[in-house]
């Protein structure tokens, strides 16, 4: 498939020599339209992509909308490389970029982070696609700007703000297994008032998948479905130019069947004020308050009652600096307060709360045309366990000519352990007790990366490599009995030994005149395993990251008869095979390790749009475009049980 | 610039006191409920039994319910359930077949239903009351010499005063079970659960069913009334409304009785 792929490439951009020469300008600011948009997140100030000097990974609104992704698992997983969502225990979604799970990428939406997790993940279902303007991802250890958890890199989701008057967006979409999807989108703005509402209903049937006989490992049986509201206001206040507030508020709720009588459900309350003020050219202050209230509870249908078993609460205030001087250097200065929450009914002595409060300073210096470096560090103290670090970063941006980019960069990641790694006491169905260990050390990390981007015409390339060395990783380590408990297996969480993580990413994309564009991108992760302190192979709860992964796209754009526009796609990924040391017997570690293996597997998904007067669009794919089937539901296989055709209509009216 | 600073600080007024104002402990609680374990809400006919533990069998008579209730309608007969442990403890005895009989099931593929025998060793008889009616342990339900019918009444209203439904019904009694009553799950991990060796009756337990996979398991409850024919030739009806405590224990059992019909 990936030579077809290759050869429908070579073929499009042939095809299109003619329209390269007689266009070329045109061809060249289609692809600067990209490297122009304002990314935030590097250095937490607006740089245009091609000037910021942390490498960084911009997927664009215009990205989002032909990749015809319905959610943000969706969307990573087509547009980068190394990414892979899979399950957990309990069929929790798990995320792996390069050998980083949950608890090593940092997801923000709009620089804030969201608060919660099982098994280590965020719940994703809350971003809402619909209100997505970009999405910019940064690899590497970001600790020195974004604090505890961003040892592997930041994902950061801006939503979108209103340009136009008003706006009225709405949407539908169906596909297999009932798979039901509204959205609606209001937005008005006048010259002080911006506001935008959107909300989005999702459901989708649980449905059986089947597996061969003897499965190597466990398999999964069934797909839970789902029923998720997602609403979400933002309102935007520009008394006058230069003073901006913004105030947000959203409510999440996801339901999940596992058991029919009593469903999950997960439950988000947000919200959130933010004060912008530019002082003068060189003067920039923004202040912010985030609330953010994360949930689980059952719903007992025999019984009527709805009870709470989790719930995390974090209210966090931020002031950043930012000092800009007439040679365009930006001294960046802040500090953010958190207090964070915990009641937990699996954690010892029920609710739990920590402190934490941190100071970072920057400085952007630009050297001169070719060179940019910045400078981090940041100071963070937590109160549980009286723990506080600093962590420096620096960055280099040298661009030997106008179309080529080579960036460099260190930076020291830590993690602190969560209140749930330092006092959970979870009896799960009698299997282990999984136990807490307050005394765990904070995870550190040494992180190199570079990168280099070259632009020409109709091309781009980016070639990237990181290397990251991981110190006291904290993890379950390997079941134990006690000597007052024989029959019972403990698991308790420990710090690892040091171990490695490195890789690579390349990445050629061609934009053309003629509405055609390509992307090809390829990652390489290589994860050491880790091992205990003793040297032991560790029981690892998630399946380690695919060594080989690729992601393809072919899209065709064609404006005719004046008012109908069309786009034709198609995108696929392939993951290599992955092999996993686990314990032939949990009960006796004596007995040793096997390798199991999970296999390779390629999906591919075409698509297809026709939009009438930039108004109604009438949207057909057909995922799993050559119905792949798994033989064996592994944690790590798609999920999907065949092909599935899927359509869909919208609206918008300005 | 003197504008914009006062306008600042409003602000930043308001964000202080919404700070203040915001709970660090979270909003909207009302949301859910409040579970209490120490207060079981049953109605009159209705027994409830913390019946999660996998090492135990609680027993009741139903006569000395009735008994009790009819002397004093406030009397909760959920007072009257009795405890046995399962005996666990290995004994030497070659001609018995009590014992724990430990078999391995297909829990993370095709489920139960693929299982496999893989050991025994034996144990004291389960210890019982002098008089009692039913047992319950988690999912699994015998009788004390009783066979139970299912019927396809869903609600005691339903129950006809004309007993001559009975008739059409198809009664079984206890049968022999040794991969049923989970006692001892110290090796689930690789699938092998020790079960005891014990009669049970199929019929009443089908009220509720337990599925692995998934993992944790899944539990389905049937709300079908069942007809108990005591060993006294007496009738009562059995109904389970509700598998879980408040706070979401399964086999935490709430039981509708009606005894005797």
């Amino acid at each position: 498939m990936i030579q077809c792929f290759l050869l429908a490439l070579i073929t499009a951009s042939s095809a299109t020599v003619s329209g390269v020469s007689e266009s070329a300008v045109d061809s060249i600011s289609e692809y600067d339209e990209v490297l122009n948009e304002v990314v935030v997140t590097g250095v937490r100030a607006p740089k245009l992509l091609k000037n910021t000097p942390v490498q960084t990974t911009l997927i664009t609104s215009k990205m989002i909308e032909r990749s015809d992704a319905t959610d943000i698992e969706d969307l990573l997983q087509e547009e980068i490389p190394g990414v892979e969502f899979s399950y957990a225990m309990n069929q929790q979604v798990h995320f792996n970029f390069g050998g980083f799970g949950g608890q090593g990428v940092l997801f923000l939406v709009d620089g804030e982070r969201l608060v919660g997790e099982t098994l280590d993940d965020v719940d994703f279902g809350r971003i809402n696609m619909s209100g997505v303007d970009r999405i910019e991802i940064v690899r590497g250890a970001s600790s020195a700007l974004y604090g505890s958890n961003a040892v592997g890199g930041v994902i950061n989701v801006i939503t979108k703000i209103p340009e136009k008057k008003w706006h009225v967006g709405a949407d539908i979409r169906y596909g297999r297994h009932n798979n039901l999807r509204y959205g609606l989108n209001l937005q008005y703005r006048n010259k002080i008032v911006a506001n935008t509402l959107s909300g989005n209903y999702s459901r989708i049937d649980t449905y059986d998948v089947h597996s061969a006989a003897d499965p190597a490992t466990r398999v999964i049986t069934q797909i839970y479905g789902n029923r998720t509201l997602n609403v979400r206001d933002q309102l935007v206040v520009t008394p006058f130019e230069g003073l901006k507030f913004t105030a947000r508020a959203g409510y999440y709720l996801r339901e999940i069947p596992r058991i029919v009588d009593t469903p999950e459900r997960y439950r988000d309350y947000s919200g959130g004020l933010k004060g912008q003020w530019d002082i003068s050219d060189k003067h920039k202050l923004e202040v912010s308050y985030a609330f953010d209230q994360y949930d689980k509870s059952n719903y007992m249908k025999i019984s009527g009652m709805d009870v709470r078993n989790y719930s995390n609460v974090q209210n966090s205030i931020r002031a950043i600096y930012n000092y800009t001087d007439s040679r365009g250097d930006i001294l960046t200065l802040g500090g953010d307060y958190r207090y964070d929450y915990l009641n937990n009914t699996k954690i010892d002595n029920g609710a739990k709360h920590e402190a934490n409060a941190d100071v970072f300073a920057q400085y952007d210096w630009i050297i001169d045309d070719k060179w940019e470096l910045v400078g981090a560090a940041r100071y963070d103290y937590f109160s549980k366990g009286d723990v506080s670090r600093v962590t420096p970063k620096i960055s280099a941006r040298y661009r030997p000519s106008y179309n080529t980019n080579v960036r460099m960069a260190y930076g020291m990641g830590f993690r602190t352990p969560t209140l749930k790694e330092q006092y959970y006491n979870f009896d799960m169905a009698g299997i282990w007790i999984v136990e807490g260990t307050p005394s765990l050390k904070p995870e550190m990390s040494h992180n190199f990366n570079g990168s280099f981007d070259w632009w020409y015409r109709n091309y781009s390339f980016t070639v990237t490599a990181y290397y990251n060395h991981i110190i006291d990783r904290i993890a379950t380590g390997l079941p134990y009995s006690k000597v007052e408990d024989p029959m019972q297996l403990y698991l308790k969480y420990v710090n690892l030994a040091p171990y490695d993580i490195m890789g690579g990413e390349a990445t050629v994309e061609g934009r053309w005149s003629n509405g055609l564009s390509a992307k090809l991108s390829y990652a390489l992760t290589h994860e050491v395993f880790a091992k205990d302190k003793d040297g032991n192979p560790t029981n690892n709860q998630y399946i380690p990251a695919r060594k080989h992964s690729l992601t393809a796209r072919l899209d065709w754009n064609k404006t005719f008869a004046k008012d109908f526009d069309m786009t034709i796609g198609v995108n696929g990924r392939y993951l290599s095979g992955v092999t996993n040391i686990e314990y032939k017997d949990y009960y006796d570690l004596s007995a040793g390790t096997i390798d199991v293996r999970y296999p390779a597997y390629t999906l591919w998904k075409l698509s297809g749009s026709l939009m009438f007067r930039n108004r109604y669009k009438l949207t057909l794919a057909l995922d799993n475009l050559f119905n792949y089937k798994p033989k064996y539901y592994y944690l790590n296989a798609p999920l999907t049980d065949g092909a599935n055709f899927m359509v869909g209509l919208s609206v918008n009216i300005d | 610039m003197t504008t914009a600073l006062r306008s600042y600080t409003t602000w930043l007024h308001i964000l202080l006191a919404t700070l203040a104002l915001q709970s660090c402990t979270g909003i909207l609680s009302g949301v859910y409920d409040e579970p209490s374990e120490d207060e079981v809400i049953t109605v009159a006919g209705q027994l409830y039994i913390d019946a999660s533990d996998w090492g135990k069998w609680h027993y009741i008579d139903l006569q000395q319910v009735a008994d009790s209730t009819a002397a004093n309608p406030d009397f909760n007969p959920s007072g009257l359930w009795t405890s046995f442990d399962i005996p666990v403890k290995e004994i030497t005895d070659d001609n018995t077949r009590d014992g724990i009989y430990t078999y391995w099931y297909d829990v993370f593929g095709s489920g139960l239903s693929v299982n496999e025998f893989r050991s025994f060793y034996p144990t004291a008889p389960q210890p019982q009351p002098q008089k009692w009616s039913i047992a319950v342990h988690r999912n699994n339900v015998r009788t004390n010499g009783a066979a139970v019918a299912a019927t396809d009444f869903r609600n005691f209203d339903e129950i006809p005063q004309d007993k001559s439904y009975i008739n059409s019904l198809v009664f079984q009694k206890d049968t022999w079970s040794e991969s049923e009553v989970w006692c001892e799950q110290s090796r689930m991990l690789l699938g092998l659960i020790g079960n005891q060796g014990i009669m049970i009756n199929k019929v009443l337990s089908s009220w509720l069913k337990v599925d692995l996979p998934p993992i944790p398991p899944a539990f389905t409850m049937y709300d079908t009334v069942f007809i108990i024919r005591l060993d006294d030739g007496s009738y009562g009806a059995l109904q389970l409304v509700n598998y879980q405590s408040q706070t979401g224990t399964k086999c935490c059992l709430t039981i509708n009785y009606r005894y005797p019909i």
